[in-house]
């Protein structure tokens, strides 16, 4: 930067409004804001989806899932064996065996299928989804359930209510027809994931509960593995190293087979977003072309009179750029804060609620991430800087004589 | 001492198939502290032969020299020499609206590299000196016709050139203005040394040069 670069500089932030801020400036500055503003909001928003997905994919489902090779069940002898191995492994955080079966749940006019799932709740073998029970208790004792938040609503039951469950006994047909089980537990909590499925369809119970309703001799459907912090992006790995170690005679399911290609593909729609939101940007770049080539004509005379006295055409291009690119990067910057409001309106907004059986989860939130914001304004800075170098060739082409002829 | 001279400056302008020869073979030599006037009629070319004296402007023909050095409006250091070598006065003042009197005349210092708090204490004495102390924070536009032309001689000053090409200063100003900046020009030369170059069409005032050139149909001849 040379001394009339800074001096022009120094001028315009001295005073801007008197030095280039003019009308076409305005919608420069007001496009800018709005494109950043969008295209950041959409950024944030998508971030959101994708780490609330991924967040409640991970907390909420297990990171692998052990089921005997043979048998729907795995004998409680069997499972002690696995367990101890696999909480040698320190790549695992926690071992939770379960319970799991179809079975329907019932008030007085309704029956919904629904999706038991039986765990301990002992200090020895702790409930791995207790975070999620967001009303009610998270303990479980024997004759007490938890039901999926969605569930609840739509058998009309809440928190200290029984709910009645059945297990139509396949088995066990006689003459009079199917012979169902059916208890009437109290449900002790309500379960809300997120995860749009699980809260419609799930049920929570204990382990001796299940084995008494389902009738079979203590065992176990599966055991649910979950993986340290910085091990669960590594899971299919580990299960690859799991399987050697535990052979054949066990299947195990890594949480990447289900969802990393859901998660991969949210990624992928998130940066397409984005690319279509920056033609928005681009779009808004067409304004700062049409200022800056307004700022060219306004600005003819000093052009030429700069030049008279000894300016070269890179440095008046330059305290141009300058002055127009100063004002670029505080609208950008304002766009992102608009950006940041505008995602935190819509994560507030009561009118529009994601549709859970569609997107899986039902609450938009925003993330506003600090790489994702760098990524924003180092774009549209481009483009817009792009949008002002362009029109300011023109000042090579302008001849200073007809200039200082014609005024 | 020659500071400036041309030597067989030609310039055509072709006009709807036609070529108009604004200039032909024309010859002048400024000497140091020199003041040159040329005169001739509205359109007949005196200000095409002073902006390619400055450099302004390419001739078909011709060579300029400039303190013993033969330039050209093409080189790399026409802007250089325009900026340390020449001052310019026009008829217009040309003085940028957004920037105060103060501001105005130190800007060819701030092109030239000097720093922006010195240029602009330069700016003031210089426009004290010609009388505008009170003047230094002023618009162009809070300023009168007299006072934008000394603004803007002050300004071709600033950098101290040898040569100031001065092109109808006054042809824009009432009579007392226009006495005014005459006076400036006249004590300046006296004061300072500095040669002009001054295109008028007021016979008057070009008795007060040195020499007098008169322009036309294109040919340039000194005045006995
Ligand atoms: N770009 C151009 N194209 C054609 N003719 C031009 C151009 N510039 C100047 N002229 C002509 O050259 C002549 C000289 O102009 P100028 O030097 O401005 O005269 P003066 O300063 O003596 O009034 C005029 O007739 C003008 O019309
Ligand atoms: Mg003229």
């Amino acid at each position: 930067m040379n001394n009339l670069e800074r001096f022009y500089l120094g001028r315009y932030l001295q005073a801007p409004k008197r030095n280039l801020l003019r009308f076409s400036f305005v919608f420069m500055i007001l496009g800018i804001v709005l494109s950043v503003g969008i295209l950041s909001a959409g950024l944030n928003l998508f971030q959101g989806y994708e780490s609330s997905l991924r967040e409640v994919l991970l907390g909420s489902f297990p990171h692998i899932a052990i089921q005997d090779a043979d048998s729907d069940y795995i004998s409680m002898e069997d499972a002690e064996k696995l367990i101890s191995t696999l909480k040698s492994n320190d790549k695992v955080e926690m071992v939770t065996p379960t319970v799991t079966y179809s079975v329907m749940a019932a008030n007085d006019t309704r029956v919904r299928g629904v999706s038991l799932n039986a765990y301990y709740f002992d200090a020895h073998n702790p409930f791995p989804y207790a975070k999620y029970v967001k009303e009610g208790s998270s303990q479980l004792a024997d004759g007490e359930i938890i039901v999926g938040k969605y569930l609840a609503k739509e058998l009309g039951k809440k928190c200290g209510d029984t709910l009645k469950i059945v297990y139509p006994q396949l088995d066990k047909i006689s003459a009079m027809g199917l012979f169902p089980s059916e208890r009437l537990y109290k449900i002790a909590g309500i379960y809300s994931s997120g995860f749009y499925e699980s809260d419609r369809s799930q049920i929570i119970c204990t382990i001796n509960d299940a084995v008494s309703l389902l009738n079979i001799t203590p065992s176990y459907a599966k055991l649910e593995l979950r993986l340290k912090p910085g091990a669960i992006d590594d899971a299919t790995h580990i299960a690859e190293q799991l399987q050697q170690q535990l052979g054949l005679s066990y299947l195990l399911y890594p949480w990447t087979t289900f969802s990393a290609g859901l998660l991969r593909l949210v990624t992928m729609e998130k940066w397409l977003i984005f690319i279509i939101f920056s033609f928005l940007v681009l779009i808004s770049g067409i304004n700062v072309i049409s200022a800056v080539t307004t700022i060219i004509f306004d600005k003819r005379n000093e052009i030429a009179v700069l030049r008279t006295l000894g300016s070269s055409n890179a440095s008046i291009k330059r305290l141009l750029a300058l002055q127009v690119g100063l004002t670029g990067i505080a609208a950008i910057i304002s766009g992102q804060l608009f950006g940041a409001l505008l995602s935190f309106l819509v994560e507030k907004q009561s009118w529009y609620h994601l549709k859970g059986d569609v997107y899986f989860i039902d609450s938009l939130q925003a993330t506003i991430s600090p790489l994702n914001q760098m990524v924003v304004f180092l774009v549209s800075a481009l483009l817009i800087s792009g949008c002002i170098w362009y029109p300011l060739k023109q000042i090579d082409k302008m001849q200073i004589i007809e200039l200082l002829r014609n005024s | 001492m020659l500071c400036l001279a041309g030597y067989e400056i030609s310039k055509s302008y072709i006009d709807s198939d036609q070529s108009i020869h604004v200039l032909t073979d024309a010859n002048l030599e400024l000497n140091e502290g020199e003041m040159v006037a040329i005169t001739g009629q509205s359109g007949c070319g005196k200000s095409t032969l002073l902006h390619i004296l400055g450099l302004l402007d390419k001739p078909d023909k011709g060579r300029i020299l400039i303190g013993g050095r033969e330039v050209h409006a093409g080189m790399a250091e026409a802007a250089m020499i325009r900026n340390q070598e020449l001052g310019f006065v026009f008829q217009f003042h040309y003085l940028v609206e957004d920037l105060t009197a103060k501001e105005n005349v130190a800007l060819p210092a701030i092109i030239a590299g000097v720093s922006i708090g010195k240029a602009q204490k330069q700016a003031s004495e210089l426009l004290e000196r010609l009388g505008l102390s009170q003047r230094l924070n002023r618009y162009p536009n809070q300023l009168s016709g007299g006072e934008q032309q000394r603004v803007s001689l002050a300004r071709a000053l600033i950098n101290k050139p040898k040569i100031v090409l001065a092109d109808e200063p006054t042809g824009n100003l009432d009579p007392d203005h226009s006495e005014e900046v005459w006076q400036m020009i006249i004590n300046l030369n006296k004061q300072f040394g500095q040669a002009f170059v001054i295109v008028t069409h007021d016979h008057e005032s070009a008795r007060l040069a040195s020499s007098t050139y008169n322009l036309a149909k294109g040919y340039l001849s000194l005045c006995p």
